[in-house]
């Protein structure tokens, strides 16, 4: 009895064992993660009959179960991050995300009909993965669409997107550093133009 | 020839106007303190030292689009079907192609080079003078070249970030390329200066009405759509020259380090080489 035991456990290692070597297991686990969402994203966008502010509802919820935020804002602050105060940091992080929800709602109601389909996944670093995706839209080229995911302890967010081989998180970070260095090198005056722009509309 | 030449020496007019303003203007670029070391890196990075001129003229731009360009292309997207706007489209990138195979050979892209000769003959032919993308649906896919691109393959700076009227963003090696595409397309020397023309502005037209929601939900959306303009050209331009295959390593476009993994890597993180 024991020594059936003892077999079983080996063949239970050997067959993680394999599970571990046969392919990158963070490309694929990121892979298998962006597929999850996407299906997601697409479905809910599917159902008819919905509020527009349902709607929105669901796409912040989308937004930060998928998303890594916070580590995306603090990237997009670039070299201003090190020199801004908490307090500041702590608003900033909270307008960003104001801001790219009301950015993003729109563009979000755009994938409706469209479908997607992941070419491929590779490691980049220990915890980051990128994923390549293309979202097909009928009667036009493909749109080459990459996903940087991070990945700790078996959860995964995306840190940025890619599309046509423009990353938003690098457009917004170029932005808002421009808007500070507009504004004599002051944190709060981005914080204060992202105050009125979440406001506005 | 002759009007041609007349709209040479325009071209060339302006192109030393704008190179002088830019030279007066140069001065007003004021750079930040050198003790600020924040700001003066923030600075050298934008890699906009004409940035007061280069705004002025997105100013302009921006007028002439809302103006002339959006019109036109909010018509155009109105009026004409989506197979015929298609068809347009395919008709312009066909024109191209002794411009792109060029460029793929000056690259040393012999494949690409190929597929660019196959695409034209197959196009020009069974889709009917370009209208129709036949080769695509064979398995040719298209792809783009410009003299542009071709310089950054030959290792040549991009040089400061510049805004030229009409035209829009661009850099020196990006407005020696246009120029140098202009001298190398036979169509250049083959056709009369209203097809040219034609061309011109159905190029505008086709590439404005393709983008129109995307345009403009940026300038919406943005708190300075000048730099997110900039940062925008960048990187398409760095992703054409890559010919899209996307970053090998952790980094980014830019010069700042990659996206934070962690503390321990953040420290060793990778920088690009800067969109070349």
């Amino acid at each position: 009895m024991r020594r059936n035991a003892v077999i079983a456990l080996g063949a239970l290692s050997l067959i993680l064992c394999i599970n571990v070597t046969s392919a990158s297991p963070a490309s694929n686990d990121a892979e298998k993660f962006i597929r999850a969402i996407g299906n997601k994203t697409l479905s809910s966008l599917k159902e008819k009959g919905i509020s527009e502010q349902e709607r929105v509802k669901r796409f912040k919820e989308l937004l930060e179960e998928a998303f890594d935020l916070p580590r995306i804002a603090r990237f997009t602050l670039g070299r201003y991050w090190r020199v801004a105060t908490n307090k500041e940091k702590e608003e900033f992080v909270e307008l960003f995300k104001k801001f790219v929800i009301q950015a993003y709602a729109n563009r979000f109601q755009e994938l409706s009909g469209r479908s997607f389909s992941v070419i491929k996944a590779r490691g980049i670093s220990t915890t980051q993965a990128l994923v390549m995706t293309e979202i097909l839209v009928p009667q036009k080229p493909a749109i080459r669409v990459n996903w940087r995911v991070r990945s700790k302890n078996h959860v995964h967010k995306i840190t940025d997107v890619v599309v046509e081989g423009i990353s938003m998180s690098v457009t917004q970070r170029d932005e808002f550093v421009s808007v500070i260095r507009q504004r004599g090198g002051k944190v709060e005056g981005l914080i204060r133009a992202l105050r009125k722009k979440t406001t506005s509309n | 020839m002759t009007v041609l030449s007349k709209s040479k020496n325009r071209i060339s007019g302006t192109l030393a106007f704008v190179a002088c303003t830019a030279l007066i203007l140069a001065g007003c670029a004021t750079a930040p303190p050198a003790d600020d070391k924040v700001a003066m890196a923030a600075f050298k990075e934008a890699n906009d030292p004409y940035e007061p001129f280069n705004r002025a003229m997105f100013d302009f731009n921006l007028a002439l689009d809302k103006a002339v360009l959006r019109p036109a292309a909010s018509i155009y997207r109105d009026v004409l079907p989506e197979p015929v706007q298609n068809g347009v489209h395919n008709f312009l990138h066909n024109l191209r192609s002794p411009i792109i195979f060029g460029n793929d050979l000056l690259q040393g892209e012999l494949d690409r080079a190929g597929s660019t000769l196959a695409r034209f003959a197959i196009n020009s032919t069974v889709g009917i003078f370009g209208l129709y993308d036949f080769a695509a649906y064979v398995g040719i896919e298209k792809h783009n070249e410009d003299f542009g691109q071709t310089l950054a393959v030959w290792e040549v700076e991009q040089g400061p970030y510049l805004v030229l009227p009409i035209f829009g963003p661009s850099n020196p090696r990006d407005g020696v390329g246009r120029v140098a595409d202009i001298l190398i397309d036979p169509l250049t020397w083959l056709t009369p200066f209203e097809f040219q023309m034609a061309r011109t502005i159905g190029t505008a037209v086709n590439a404005r009405a393709r983008n129109f929601d995307q345009v403009n939900d940026l300038e919406n959306n943005s708190l300075d759509f000048y730099s997110a303009v900039r940062s925008l050209y960048r990187q398409k331009r760095a992703d054409e020259i890559r010919n899209g295959v996307p970053l090998n390593t952790n980094a980014v476009t830019g010069n700042l380090p990659a996206m934070p993994d962690g503390k321990s890597e953040h420290s060793q993180a990778v920088t690009s080489q800067n969109g070349k």
